[in-house]
């Protein structure tokens, strides 16, 4: 008998959510998808390589590894102890280094855990001054960049390997031959590192004549650059997101693609926190073509093409600004966006009604005079100096790379020395320049990767020297961050490769003493913190120079630049379905395709699209409807894989192919195209994924362009990876949420939320849980009670916390292949719900762990035993007793345990191989069977990938192998440890427990890099506990609590800040998800069949 | 019918069933005997590079295990000693002894000694040498007398089940602190009095140190 979930009986408030078009369709494919529970494939074995053919063969490898007798035996292990014992060190203890994550001007300052001298873990460095700790997922993921098996790992002259020494040689060979410098030029990345500022000017000293060119296909910069035009000073604005009340944003999504946005999101979230009732919330306006993480969570939110982007700018400018000069040319800019008329008025409005507590931000996308028009705002709202700061920063010298390419050209550029960046990939195609840079009869490359950029015998230049890069945790270096703190880049291991980094190229082509990359580093400090070793060491000791931050500057307002940039704006011609607009923008994982070959990244899904693998043709539904692409009619394949038309983007008479993906919310008319997909050349991970936007993008139209058109091809035969629409909540009350009105009065509104208890058959109310409850007499014994508190009015859906569990706890990625069939591994996922119209919703975003329910379904049909409690309440599973029945996760309401379906740790990283058998396949040259004899660990990886994918593992934490059910563990090692740190420290005393005033209580890996600070944890037991005390919060509730269930994990309630006065707010005062839940009772898909039987759990 | 089954046939079910419950008992009694740790493990004793005696160093010479094991008490491993450890000592004492050759040859090309691993747990098991040592467990408890061992064998089980009997009971095993690497000590000289002195010292360090000796799967699995 099938078996029916309860409804919701008659919540008195709540939300409705639908997660995908086809749910909202309520399609039959997807009411049959959602009604088996688990989506096809996840359960069970339907690949062609039937079950019968593996058993055949998995028992002749038994065999024949039972004849091979290694399996009766233990192996004899050696054990090497030092020769000579290093200082301070001792065999099993990690060792923490503060670092900096190098990120364009913003570097992420950085403690990273060694073990053994692997670095196998990175935090963000709470110790800065603001610091909480918190990272970015790219950060995260840095770390699985080291261990990339396809890395540039030699020196090469025209693609033929040579002797690193051979490499130097030639450098140093450049600094006498250089002269003057005359036709010498490099083309470096982004970077405010004090050293490379330092050996730049020595080397424009020597070489006078030599160029200097800065290029970053994605520039987050361009707020410096008006303000400093704005001010007559270089200054680069620092914003307090914290003081602010009121928060604009014109296509700035400063929560996740702009710089710095770790810091934003922590301010961000300081100004959102609740504790109580009476506690202010600032308030979001985001106007934005895309849906972005910044719309997720703005209160109010205003979808238009980005060629009204400024016509909206200009109209909260002529509301803000009063009478100027600029008013005709403003008003003539701000005509396009006469329909947004009130929601800009209304919205100008509580900007001046929260004068010196509100905030304007610009997007790195808008053209410099919008970003002038931005500065003025801020004037005119009086946030300078109370939410937005200038701190001086260094002009900016370099030319560009339009001027170098065009230097090229005409022959001026004789040895180009390209450190860094990969500009024969990303460069815009009007430049030309894989054939510009053919020109130069040298060329040196300095890059983490064999790229695009390196040497190709059909384009490139006569000499190519390509240099393998070294990884910022194999290098010394120095970096600021975005408020100016110094902070050192420290290796932690040597060179994997030999890797050579930026500092030593641009000394040894400067012929400089000291040439070492160390000795460089410390004698810039030398100028900045003084000569003494102890300040150097307290330097490198802490992760940052104290006091080196800028202080803000006082500024004085020029509108001179202002008024010659707003009279050369052109407003952009109306999108319509035959010109659509198009969106470049920087991917949330692969940033502008720098990190293409990482697999972390690859397989974390876009914070809003939920897309893997891949980037897509982002298309609004109505838009997608006008051009016949609507993909609600999707291929429904022998797996039920979804599959998407693809399009043909076609701009200024350049084209490319790519698969589209509906998003709601979108503004229609308009292309939302992700940078750093489809690479030609990159390595095994990144192979084949997306497609190139790059293809499209031209000098005069980097970001925003116009006149674009969509062509369907009729090849509807792509196959997206999502995990969209997995493990469809339907539509109980999962995340709650109110108006803030809401909220205040009546605080508890998320516990009234709750549905009745649910009945038995006989109609008696359940109030016992169906599950026996072994905790409650195990919890005596246990000294702390562990538990989760997860504040949604926190948490904006950034996903660090998705990157950070995977490297804690050794969780593998699986490929886009099983990501489709619903197979990925993350222990904690981000659920993205939409609510309201489809053509223009809001959403909300909620991390998904194992709740470590008290009375655990997942426990009681486990027939082994493997899935317990332990007696602080903690559900654990040990990977030796798990048979694999899957019957846990079968049982599991909250879908959060993850089964290996293969050995995705041995698994080749090019996933076209994963069914092939063993018997008949061969890897490196030797038959698979072979080697799996020989080294079962090593499985069927080739050398290369065997010999790094060890090293990235965290030792605290066991592999798992086929045929293991894994999840969450609320990091049980970090706690564990940290019990046995009390326990060593306590000795014959009986100080054991862990406590937060101590600060021994340890932290949960995602807790740990959330710079919204969005989780706690901690022990229940101690009253006293941040954990105990957001439990105790109104807001707290607990999901499909009517299951009884009792989960440790609580979530506290999200609560919107809408203005009564916008005009959305007069149609709709609530949140879209109250208001709908409002109308009636949730019933599961429109046009279902009513349940058959109530309450039959 | 009788042709067909001549009259012995009777006594055949009787004599299947002893012969099976024979065969059983004997395989039952193989495995628990021949294929649990008690047997495939103790009495280990592989030749080291080095023919190390403990006894002479301990015994003889008074050695403190923590002077060459000097991570146990900081880290889940206990180490084995660097050579130059070692060379404190050698440098002086039995300078050109043929025996420390392998020792020498380390110290000066700083290639390790390839020891010989005995005592191992499983990967998927995370030991913990340093909450054991600092709470009362001493090294003879898992690692038997060393003390007296000419060469080093695997004197203990170490199976799971050897691990339970302790943590069910740690009160039988605990001791003072100043005791963990005394070997040869007893909680009383009188023979008789032995279990009953250790029971009551032991159990009041599980009472004041609040020992947990936890039984979790948690506390060895992650």
């Amino acid at each position: 008998m099938k078996t029916i979930p309860p409804q919701c009986p008659e919540p008195e408030t709540g939300p409705k959510y639908w997660r995908s078009l086809d749910q909202l369709a309520g399609t039959p494919e997807f009411r049959q998808w959602v009604e088996r529970e688990f989506p096809a494939g996840a359960s069970e074995w339907t690949d062609p390589f039937s079950r019968r053919n593996f058993v055949k063969i998995m028992s002749a490898s038994f065999l024949l590894a039972g004849l091979g007798a290694t399996g009766c035996r233990r192996p004899v292990e050696k054990i090497y102890p030092f020769a000579k014992m290093p200082e301070n060190y001792v065999h099993g203890v990690p060792q923490y280094f503060a670092t900096a994550f190098p990120s364009r001007r913003a570097a992420l300052p950085l403690v990273v855990k060694s073990s053994e001298g692997r670095p196998i873990k990175i935090e963000g460095n709470p110790d800065l001054p603001g610091s909480n700790g918190g990272t970015d997922p790219l950060a995260q993921a840095s770390l699985l960049s080291l261990y990339d098996p396809d890395r540039a790992m030699r020196c090469t002259r025209n693609g033929n390997g040579e002797n690193k020494t051979e490499a130097l040689d030639f450098l140093s060979g450049l600094s006498k031959t250089a002269g003057d410098g005359g036709g010498l030029a490099f083309l470096l990345e982004q970077s405010d590192s004090p050293s490379r500022a330092r050996l730049q000017q020595a080397i424009a000293a020597k070489f006078p004549a030599a160029r200097w060119h800065v290029y970053e296909p994605v520039a987050l910069d361009a707020g410096r650059a008006a303000a400093s035009l704005a001010y007559n000073r270089p200054v680069e604005p620092c914003y307090k997101l914290d003081q602010a009340r009121v928060i604009v944003s014109l296509d700035c999504d400063f929560i996740g693609s702009e710089a710095n946005a770790y810091a934003n999101i922590r301010d961000f979230a300081k100004g959102r926190a609740l504790n109580g009732a009476d506690d202010a919330m600032s308030r979001l306006y985001a106007v934005e073509s895309l849906f972005t993480l910044t719309g997720l969570n703005a209160d109010h939110r205003l979808r238009v093409p980005p060629s009204l982007v400024v016509a909206v700018l200009a109209k909260l400018a002529l509301h803000v600004l009063g009478a100027t000069d600029m008013d005709a040319k403003l008003a003539e800019l701000a005509a396009p966006a006469q329909a947004h008329e009130a929601w800009v008025a209304a919205c100008a409005k509580d900007l001046a009604a929260n004068r010196g507590k509100s905030l304007v931000l610009g997007g790195y996308r808008l053209p410099l005079a919008a970003h002038l028009l931005v500065v003025a705002i801020n004037e005119a709202l009086g946030a300078v100096g109370q939410t937005v700061e200038f701190h001086p920063t260094a002009a900016a010298k370099e030319g560009t790379l339009a001027e170098l390419a065009a230097a090229l050209q005409v022959g001026q550029v004789q040895t180009l020395v390209i450190l860094g960046g990969n500009p024969a990939y990303n460069a815009p195609v009007d430049l030309n320049w894989p054939q510009a840079q053919a020109k130069a009869k040298t060329v040196v490359r300095l890059g983490y990767y064999h790229d695009e950029t390196s040497w190709d015998a059909a384009t490139h230049a006569a000499t190519q020297w390509d240099l393998p890069m070294a990884h910022y945790l194999e290098s010394w270096g120095d970096a600021r961050t975005a408020d100016g703190a110094v902070v050192p880049i420290q290796p932690l291991i040597e060179p994997l490769f030999g890797g050579i980094t930026e500092l030593e190229v641009l000394a040894l082509i400067g012929g400089l003493t000291p040439g070492s990359p160390y000795e460089i580093v410390r004698e810039t400090f030398r100028g900045l913190g003084g000569d003494e070793e102890n300040h150097w060491r307290k330097f490198l000791h802490d992760g940052f120079l104290a006091g080196s931050a800028a202080a803000a500057v006082p500024v004085r307002h020029d509108p001179a630049e202002l008024k010659r940039a707003i009279a050369g704006l052109k407003a952009a011609p109306a999108a319509t379905v035959a010109s659509l607009d198009v969106v470049f923008y920087r991917d949330a994982k692969m940033d502008d395709g720098r990190h293409n070959n990482n697999g972390w990244l690859q397989e974390l899904p876009d914070p809003i699209t939920k897309l893997t693998w891949d980037n897509a043709v982002l298309l609004s539904p109505a838009t997608a409807k006008e051009l016949g692409v609507f993909t609600q009619e999707r291929l429904t394949g022998q797996n039920q894989k979804f599959f998407n038309p693809k399009v043909e983007v076609t701009l200024n008479g350049r084209k490319i192919t790519g698969p589209v993906w509906i998003q709601p919310g979108m503004a229609d008319h308009t292309v939302g195209l992700a940078l750093g997909y489809g690479r030609d050349k990159t390595g095994r991970v990144g192979a084949g994924t997306g497609f190139n936007a790059y293809k499209l993008r031209a000098s005069d139209a980097l970001y925003y362009a116009w006149g674009a058109s969509v062509k369907d091809t009729g090849d509807k035969s792509y196959e997206l990876a999502t995990t969209q629409s997995h493990w469809s909540m339907e539509g109980r009350p999962v995340v709650r949420e109110a108006s803030l009105e809401q909220y205040r009065k009546n605080p508890k509104f998320a516990q009234r939320m709750k549905p009745a208890d649910p009945e038995d058959t006989h109609g008696k109310p359940i109030v016992e849980p169906l599950y026996p409850n072994p905790l409650d007499s195990a919890k005596a014994n246990g000294l702390h009670q562990w538990g989760m508190s997860i504040d949604l009015n926190r948490c904006v859906g950034c996903s660090a916390c998705m990157i950070a569990c995977q490297s804690e706890n050794n969780v593998p990625i699986v490929g886009k292949e099983m990501v489709g069939k619903s197979r990925e591994m993350h222990w904690i996922r981000l659920d993205r719900y939409y609510a309201g119209p489809v053509e223009d919703p809001q959403a909300v975003a909620q991390p998904m762990l194992c709740q470590h329910c008290e009375a655990a379904p997942c426990e009681s049909v486990c027939p082994v035993n493997a899935t317990s409690h332990d007696d602080e309440g903690l559900n654990v599973m040990t990977y030796n007793r798990c048979v694999g029945t899957r019957y846990c996760s079968n049982n599991c309401p909250y879908k959060v345990r993850r089964f290996n379906f293969f050995d995705y740790n041995r698994h080749p990283l090019n996933h076209q191989f994963l069914y092939r058998s063993p018997l008949v396949a061969k890897t490196d040259g030797e038959w698979e069977l072979l080697r799996w004899l020989k080294n079962p660990d090593k499985g069927n990886l080739p050398e290369d990938e065997w010999q790094l994918a060890k090293l990235v593992k965290n030792p605290d934490v066991s592999v798992r192998m086929r045929g293991v059910m894994e999840k969450c563990s609320f990091c049980l090692q970090r706690i564990e440890q940290a019990k046995i740190a009390a326990k060593v420290k306590a000795r014959d005393t009986d100080h054991i427990r862990l406590t937060e005033k101590e600060g021994t209580v340890p932290k949960t890996a995602c807790q740990q890099a959330c710079p919204a600070e969005a989780i706690v944890f901690g022990d229940m037991a101690d009253p006293a506990s941040s954990v105990s005390k957001a439990k105790e919060q109104e807001r707290t509730y607990k999901v499909l609590e009517f299951l009884l269930t009792k989960p440790r994990t609580t979530y506290l309630a999200r609560v919107r800040n809408p203005n009564p006065a916008m005009p959305d707010s007069k149609e709709h005062p609530l949140p879209y998800t109250s208001e709908e839940f409002n109308k009636g009772p949730f019933s599961p898909g429109e046009g279902a069949e009513e349940p058959a039987e109530k309450g039959a759990l | 019918m009788s042709d067909v089954f001549p009259k012995w046939t009777n006594r055949l079910p009787r004599q299947i069933i002893i012969g099976a419950l024979l065969a059983g008992t004997a395989v039952t009694a193989g495995v628990t005997y021949y294929f649990t740790p008690k047997y495939t493990r103790v009495g280990y004793e592989p030749a080291q590079p080095v023919a190390f005696p403990h006894s002479v160093h301990v015994k003889q010479l008074g050695l403190d295990c923590r002077y060459c094991h000097n991570g146990v008490e900081k880290s889940w491993y206990s180490n084995i000693p660097a050579t130059s450890l070692c060379m404190n000592c050698h440098n002086q004492v039995l300078k050109d002894d043929p025996r420390l050759a392998a020792v020498r040859e380390s110290a000066a090309s700083g290639q390790p000694i390839e020891w010989v691993q005995i005592h191992k747990m499983p990967d998927y098991v995370y030991f913990n040498h340093s909450v054991h040592v600092n709470r009362g467990v001493s090294c003879v408890e898992c690692h038997g007398q060393i003390n007296d061992m000419e060469e080093v064998f695997h004197a203990k089980p170490l199976s799971m089940s050897y691990c339970l009997d302790c943590h069910r009971h740690p009160a039988l095993r605990l001791r003072p602190l100043d005791k963990i690497t005394d070997l040869d000590w007893k909680p009383t000289d009188d023979p008789r009095a032995l279990a009953d002195t250790q029971l009551k010292l032991g159990g009041g360090i599980v009472h004041d140190w609040k020992v947990q000796s936890l039984q979790n799967c948690s506390t060895c699995h992650r």
